[in-house]
C-alpha cells in the first residue's frame, strides 16, 4: 500500500537520521575518552570533555493558531545534556560543542478546561571560537547546525488536534564565561544564547489537516526559516559550583519559539530552573596534575 | 603590562561586541511581537467577536452557501445587552452558527451543545433498523466490526449494513464477512441512519470492491482567511486490497437515506463514482467539509467545516448526493411498520433482473446500471 510505504520511508529516514546523530555522539565520547584516559605526551595537553547533565524545570506559555486562538500556560520539564571540549588543532581557542534536550509540557487554555500536550527533543553539533582575555573573561561565538522536532497536541480538537514542530539547520551562538571564587569554592558564571538563524521547518498550510497529508499532499509543508518568519533564542544563565571531583550547575533559561508562516502565528516561551551536574568537575579546584602539565577545559 | 592598561584594552573590547549584542537584544521583542494574535476580552462581546472571527477566517462554504457573514453578525451582536447572561449568549451564538445551515458546526458549553438538525430533521427517514433485522434478516445474522451481514437467500444475495463510520473496520474481520459473502451473485450495502466517522474506514472499505486504483474525489483547504483563499484540489485516490484479501467486485446497491452524513456522504460519493456501483434510496444529508475544532475566551469548543470534500467530478458534496438516475426510492413509515422497507425491496429486484440477464453470460461481460428488469421510462 502507496502510504504505508511513505511512511515506512519517513520512519527509515528519521531512523537513518537518529542514528547518525547517536553515533556521532558516541564517536564524540569515544574521541573524547581517548583524550581524556591517555595523556598525549609530546604535548603534555589534556583536553577533557566537560559533560553537563541537567533537569529543568518551569513554566511554559504557548500559542498554536492552527489549534486555538488562546494561549495556553503551564508547567514544562527537560532533560538535557551538554558536552564540550577543546579541540586538538586549536586548543586554546576552539571548541567543539554538542547538546541534546527532550522536554514534556502540560497546559491548560486560560479557562482551565482544556488541557495542551507539548513534547520536544533537539540535538545539535557545533564548532566556537574563543578568546580568554586577561581578566579570564571567556567570550566565545560560533555556530551549529542541529535538528528538533516535537508537538504541540491539544487534546479537545477533531481534526486538528496537534501542530507539529520541525526544523533542521543552522544556529549562531555566543558565550561570555568568567571565573570567580566565593571564599574558598570556585565558581564560573556563564551566558550563553543559541540563535537559530536559518532552517528548513515544518508547517502545515493555514487550514490543512493531517489527513490531507496522510493522503500524500506533501507540497508546501517544508518552509525556508529566517529570523523574520521562526525567530527562535535560548538563552542559558548559570552559575557552575566546583566541589572538586563534581561540579553542580545552577541557572536559569529562557527559550523562545516564534514561527508566521501560511497565516499561521505560533509563539512558545519558556521559562525554567536549572540544575545539574558536572562530573569530573571544572579542574578550578587545585589538584596536582598527574600526567599533563596542562589541562584544557572548554568551558572557561 | 600594566592593569589599567589591561582594563582599558577590555572595555575597547567590550564596547566593539556590546553595540552589535545591544542592537541583537533590541531586535529580538521588534520581531518576536511582529505577529500578535488578536486579544478578545472573556465577556459576551469578547466571546462573540471571537467566534464570529474563527468562523469568518476558517469556515470553508461561505461562497458555496451564499452567505453573507458580515450582515449575519452585525445581525446577531446587536441582539447581545451588558446584561445578558451566558445562557442567553449561547443561544445568540448558536443562532448565529445555525445560519451556515451546517450539521457539521457546533457550538459546546458545559451546559449544552448546539447543533443544526434541519439537514435531517425536515425529511423523511426512510429507515427502521428493527423492520430490517426483523423482516429481512429474521434477527439471524452476524456482525463484527459494527457491521451486521447476512447471505439473503434463495437469490444468494449478500448484505452488509455498516451504522457508523466510528466503527473501526479490521481487515481480517471484513475478510471473514466478504468470505462468507463471496458467493453473493450481488451485494446490498446499507449504510442508512450511518452519521459518518472515521474517513480512514472509507478506504479500507472500498479497497474490497475495486480492482484498480481510483480516484474517488478530491480535498482542498483554506490557504487564507480569506473567503475564497483555496488550495488546488488534490485527488484522493483509493487502492485495491492488498493480495490475499478477500475482495467483492460483483454488482452492489448501495442503500441511503438522508441522514447519511460526513463520512457516510463521502463513501456514497466513492461508490458511486465506481462502475459496478447503483445508489438507491433518498439523497445524503451532505455534510462535505472535513470538520475542525477552535476554542473561544469562556472556554467553549466550536467545531466548523474548514476543508471541502469534492466528488470524482470536482462538485461539492456538501449538499448531499442523489441516487443515481431512477433509483430514488422512498420507504414511508407505515409501510415499514408493516415489516415492508421498499428501498430494500427495490435493490433486491434490481439484482434479481441483472442476476437473471446475465446468469450463464458471466456477472462481468455486463456493466451492472439501474435500467435492469425495468421498463425505460
Amino acid at each position: 500500500m502507496r502510504p504505508r510505504r511513505r511512511i515506512f520511508d519517513k520512519t527509515a529516514s528519521f531512523a537513518a537520521l537518529l542514528a547518525i546523530l547517536l553515533s556521532s555522539l558516541t564517536a564524540f565520547r569515544t574521541y573524547a575518552g581517548d583524550n581524556t584516559a591517555s595523556v598525549i605526551a609530546d604535548t603534555l595537553q589534556s583536553r577533557p570533555v566537560t559533560s553537563t547533565y541537567a533537569i529543568e524545570i518551569g513554566g511554559r506559555h504557548a500559542l498554536s493558531t492552527y489549534l486555538s486562538p488562546l494561549s495556553y500556560r503551564g508547567w514544562n520539564a527537560a532533560l538535557t545534556g551538554d558536552w564540550r571540549k577543546a579541540m586538538p588543532s586549536c586548543p586554546d581557542h576552539l571548541l567543539m560543542h554538542f547538546n541534546a534536550c527532550a522536554s514534556l509540557s502540560r497546559m491548560l487554555n486560560p479557562y482551565g478546561n482544556a488541557l495542551m500536550i507539548g513534547f520536544d527533543a533537539a540535538f545539535n553539533w557545533g564548532m566556537s571560537w574563543r578568546h580568554v582575555f586577561k581578566s579570564k573573561l571567556q567570550v566565545e561565538a560560533g555556530a551549529d547546525v542541529g535538528i528538533d522536532g516535537g508537538a504541540l497536541y491539544l487534546l479537545r480538537n477533531g481534526n486538528n488536534p496537534v501542530s507539529a514542530l520541525a526544523s533542521a539547520g543552522l544556529a549562531l551562538r555566543a558565550g561570555i564565561s568568567r571565573p570567580f571564587r566565593i571564599g574558598r569554592l570556585p565558581i564560573v558564571v556563564s551566558d550563553h544564547v543559541r540563535l537559530p538563524s536559518l532552517n528548513a521547518f515544518f508547517s502545515p498550510q493555514y487550514g490543512e489537516t493531517y489527513y490531507e497529508i496522510y493522503l500524500g499532499n506533501h507540497s508546501g509543508l517544508a518552509h525556508c526559516g529566517w529570523w523574520g518568519n521562526n525567530f527562535r533564542i535560548d538563552n542559558l544563565l548559570a552559575v557552575d559550583l566546583d566541589f572538586g571531583r563534581t561540579a553542580m550547575r545552577v541557572g536559569y533559561r529562557f527559550n523562545a519559539y516564534t514561527s508566521w508562516v501560511c497565516n499561521l502565528n505560533t509563539h512558545i516561551f519558556t521559562h525554567s530552573f536549572v540544575i545539574g551536574i558536572i562530573p569530573g568537575g571544572l579542574g578550578l579546584k587545585k589538584r596536582l596534575p598527574k600526567a599533563p602539565n596542562r589541562t584544557i577545559y572548554a568551558i572557561y | 603590562m600594566r592593569s589599567t592598561d589591561l582594563n582599558h584594552i577590555t572595555k575597547k573590547r567590550l564596547r566593539a561586541w556590546g553595540a552589535p549584542l545591544a542592537m541583537a537584544l533590541t531586535l529580538v521583542p521588534a520581531l518576536t511581537s511582529c505577529h500578535e494574535s488578536p486579544q478578545y476580552s472573556n465577556d459576551a462581546y469578547g466571546n462573540f467577536d471571537a467566534l464570529w472571527d474563527i468562523v469568518d477566517q476558517r469556515y470553508c462554504f461561505f461562497s458555496d452557501k451564499g452567505i453573507d457573514w458580515d450582515s449575519v453578525g452585525r445581525q446577531y451582536r446587536a441582539r447581545i445587552k451588558p446584561e445578558t447572561n451566558i445562557l442567553e449568549l449561547f443561544d445568540i451564538c448558536a443562532g448565529m452558527l445555525d445560519e451556515l445551515h451546517d450539521g457539521h458546526v457546533n457550538l459546546t458549553s458545559s451546559f449544552n451543545t448546539s447543533y443544526y438538525r434541519k439537514w435531517w430533521s425536515d425529511y423523511a427517514q426512510d429507515f427502521n433498523l428493527r423492520t430490517v433485522q426483523q423482516y429481512y434478516l429474521d434477527f439471524d445474522y452476524g456482525s463484527t466490526s459494527g457491521i451486521t451481514y447476512k447471505m439473503l437467500l434463495p437469490d444468494s444475495i449478500g448484505y452488509m449494513y455498516y451504522p457508523s463510520f466510528s466503527y473501526n473496520i479490521g481487515e481480517t474481520n471484513l475478510d471473514y464477512i466478504l468470505a462468507i459473502l463471496h458467493k453473493a451473485k450481488g451485494m446490498v450495502i446499507d449504510i442508512r441512519d450511518n452519521g459518518g466517522g472515521a474517513l480512514t474506514n472509507i478506504s479500507t472499505l472500498v479497497s474490497r470492491f475495486i480492482d484498480k486504483k481510483v480516484t474517488g474525489g478530491y480535498i482542498l483547504h483554506k490557504t487564507g482567511p480569506g473567503h475564497d483563499d483555496f488550495s488546488k484540489p488534490y485527488a484522493v485516490e483509493y487502492e485495491p486490497a492488498e493480495q490475499g484479501r478477500i475482495v467483492y467486485w460483483g454488482p452492489i446497491v448501495l442503500l441511503t437515506n438522508r441522514s447519511c452524513f460526513s463520512a457516510a456522504n463521502d463513501f456514497t460519493s466513492v461508490m458511486k463514482s465506481l462502475p459496478n456501483v447503483v445508489v438507491a434510496g433518498a439523497k445524503t444529508g451532505g455534510g462535505g467539509g472535513l470538520p475542525f475544532s477552535s476554542e473561544i475566551p469562556n472556554g467553549w469548543a466550536v467545531r466548523f467545516s474548514a476543508c471541502p470534500i469534492l466528488d470524482a467530478d470536482k462538485k461539492s458534496i456538501e449538499g448531499g448526493i442523489e441516487p443515481t438516475r431512477g433509483c430514488e426510492v422512498h420507504a414511508p413509515e407505515e409501510e415499514l411498520a408493516q415489516g415492508k422497507d421498499a428501498i430494500i425491496d427495490f435493490a433486491l429486484d434490481l439484482l434479481r433482473a441483472y442476476i437473471d440477464q446475465t446468469e450463464g453470460e458471466g456477472a462481468k461481460k455486463k456493466a451492472f446500471n439501474p435500467d435492469y428488469g425495468r421498463t425505460p421510462q
